[in-house]
């Protein structure tokens, strides 16, 4: 198998903050990765270093190194923007535009200067399908996204993101907003992405990531406690903190 | 203590119904010394008329005589001439003299074929007479062929003049003087200040919002910049208006004009209205959900997409509610365009030439020897109106954008 993200001895600090020990981790390419652990261990933190999205927090500082396809990401000239259209993200709280859900899924690529209607029309529909969210929407592609339901904006959020046929999408508690059938919803959606996609998900709910990840990774305040295929991780943890954080002992 | 206490509440509940019920006081106070001063001289006329009243002498080629019925909604005060359709009131004026008043023109009376005998460009053309002028002198042919005239000048009654016309077999000519007192060159000079003010400081004000807020890396430097603006936004009008004569005034004397004028008056309102156009932009910014932001640079997009693409938008609404804060305050100015565009009440206002907005016309009829209380309170009341329109709508949008995000 393919690592698509390799991170070596990373650190991070907010400020005088240091928010991530020195952590070392390999990411399969076209599998699911969950990330668990109690708030506040970084797992969110670590989730943006995957697309730079920690640039934009003032005082954040980066020590170490992640490579993408062998290429290190973390050194200051990288393109981001080239960057973000290959790992695309999902946010917590489903965040739409306000404007029509066509103009949605099509504002990535449009940032990138594709004005071919037909090209547009085509990933729109494609993006959609893949998302689960064409049959509902088909006949008000133009009616504002922020009239969706949150389930159905959360979809919308996904098509928005593979519409720049990404190689990772990285989903930061993308049901955590979510009622149980839109997450239902949501999760099955991701076991059908992962063909195409390497998903890597942070969740805080332990069943989730037993149910839809191939791997999960334990952190506990800023260390990378344990990663290994889910089904060790949850018959037979190796740390004793992993075994009391999934048995319910703390967190 | 039980008793202290009680006693204490009683006198602080006693000074907050007072306080409040002196405040509520004097504005019912206000608004009705300017409802029941303004409402006398407010007609909506005289939002499109002159203030200046002119002098016209018209003549008339065929001026026969014809039979015109009295229209039943004049009153008996009315004297009526019946062979040339035209009715006369007597009118006492504000200073005091007695106006002679045309009130009412029959649509095919001959008085309206007249055309203009003053030297000047309008020469020749033909000249409706406006309502409300008063009438100096009406020369009249009698039947015998000899010319008499009647009129304001010559001390006559509105009756003696419409039975004198009555006994005439045609009409000579006609001095009269146009009404005046209206506000249509201010209002108009308040338009272009309005927009042209907009014009100078919305571009700037937004992109310097933007810059302070999105942009900005957020150190001291900015930081000052930020407690300078709010400090701009404390200074008092006039010193702006000194600002723009010392400053601004050579800019445009350059550029060939002479004397104060509108685009004078708008460059300093812009410099004005700069602090508050910030100040709005950047708080319509700040409400902007930062998952818009993230969304949008996820998707590959830079920075400066982000912020016209989706940013920027989802921040009208609060931008407008900026714009209708400034034409609020322009609308309001006085003292910075008593400097910057002279306190002569012009007619016909053009750019470069100096003029009144409403608010200066209410210091100038105000400030000569004999103060137009009831011209001044007119006006205040096409302010008010229009201020208060503004803060209605500005209440509307903002109700409209919690609810659009909050959603």
């Amino acid at each position: 198998m393919n690592n698509i993200f390799t991170v070596k001895d990373l650190d991070l600090y907010y400020g005088d903050n240091h928010a991530l020990h020195s952590i070392d981790m390999a990411i399969e390419e076209n599998r699911v990765t969950a990330f668990i652990g109690p708030s506040g261990c970084g797992k969110s933190t670590l989730l943006r270093c995957f697309n730079r999205m920690n640039d934009l927090i003032d005082g954040c500082r980066i020590e170490g190194n992640i490579e993408f396809r062998g290429k290190d990401i973390i050194k200051d000239k990288v393109d981001t923007v080239e960057l973000r259209t290959q790992v695309g993200m999902v946010f917590q709280r489903p965040n739409p535009f306000p404007m029509s859900i066509y103009d949605n899924v099509a504002y990535g690529l449009r940032c990138q200067g594709v004005k071919d209607k037909k090209v547009l029309d085509k990933v729109v529909e494609e993006s959609l399908t893949k998302a689960a969210l064409w049959n509902e929407v088909k006949d008000r592609l133009k009616s504002n996204a922020l009239r969706l339901s949150g389930g159905q904006q959360q979809r919308l959020c996904i098509a928005r993101a593979i519409a720049l046929q990404p190689d990772v999408i990285l989903m930061d508690e993308p049901t955590s907003a979510l009622d149980p059938i839109a997450t239902s919803k949501i999760e099955e959606l991701m076991e059908s992405l992962k063909k195409d996609f390497t998903i890597v998900i942070v969740t805080h709910s332990m069943q989730q990531a037993a149910r839809i990840s191939d791997f999960t990774a334990f952190f506990l305040l800023g260390d990378l406690i344990e990663m290994n295929s889910t089904k060790e991780i949850f018959h037979l943890p190796k740390d004793k903190r992993t075994e009391d954080y999934i048995t319910g002992r703390f967190g | 203590m039980t008793k202290r206490r009680k006693i204490s509440d009683f006198m602080a509940n006693a000074m907050t119904y007072f306080a409040s019920f002196i405040s509520i006081l004097m504005l019912v106070w206000i608004f009705f010394y300017i409802f029941s001063t303004g409402m006398k001289s407010f007609d909506f006329k005289m939002l499109t008329t002159n203030y200046w009243s002119t002098n016209y002498k018209i003549e008339f080629e065929s001026p026969d005589a014809g039979s015109f019925e009295k229209p039943g909604s004049l009153g008996d005060s009315v004297a009526y001439s019946v062979k040339y359709g035209v009715g006369f009131e007597d009118v006492s004026t504000k200073s005091g003299t007695m106006d002679l008043q045309v009130v009412y023109i029959a649509s095919d009376s001959p008085l309206n074929s007249g055309t203009n005998a003053v030297a000047g460009e309008t020469l020749g053309q033909s000249q409706s007479i406006d309502l409300g002028s008063n009438v100096q002198r009406i020369t009249y042919v009698n039947s015998d062929g000899s010319y008499a005239s009647e009129g304001n000048s010559k001390g006559s009654s509105a009756a003696q003049l419409a039975a004198a016309l009555d006994q005439s077999v045609s009409i000579d000519s006609m001095q009269y003087q146009t009404p005046g007192g209206g506000v249509g060159g201010s209002l108009k000079a308040t338009l272009m200040l309005i927009g042209m003010t907009l014009l100078f400081a919305l571009p700037v004000g937004i992109f310097a919002a933007i810059y302070l807020h999105e942009l900005a890396p957020k150190n001291r430097l900015t930081r000052l910049i930020r407690s300078s603006i709010e400090m701009l936004a404390g200074v008092p009008s006039i010193i702006f208006g000194l600002m723009g004569v010392a400053v601004l005034f050579p800019i445009t004397a350059a550029f060939g004009i002479k004397s104060t004028s509108i685009l004078l008056g708008s460059l300093t309102l812009a410099i004005m209205l700069l602090p508050v156009i910030i100040r709005n932009t950047e708080e319509a910014l700040i409400v902007v959900p930062n998952g818009f932001r993230d969304g949008s640079l996820s998707l590959g997009a830079t920075e400066t997409q982000t912020i016209f693409k989706v940013v920027l938008p989802s921040a009208l609404p609060g931008i407008l509610s900026a714009v209708l804060l400034s034409i609020g305050r322009i609308i309001g100015e006085s003292a910075a365009l008593i400097f910057t565009m002279g306190t002569f009440i012009m007619d016909k206002p053009t750019l470069t030439q100096n003029a009144t907005s409403l608010a200066v016309q209410i210091w100038s009829v105000m400030s000569g020897e004999n103060p137009n209380f009831g011209l001044a309170c007119a006006i205040s009341i096409i302010i008010l109106v229009i201020v208060l329109i503004l803060n209605l709508t500005i209440k509307l949008i903002t109700a409209r954008l919690m609810k659009k995000w909050s959603a």
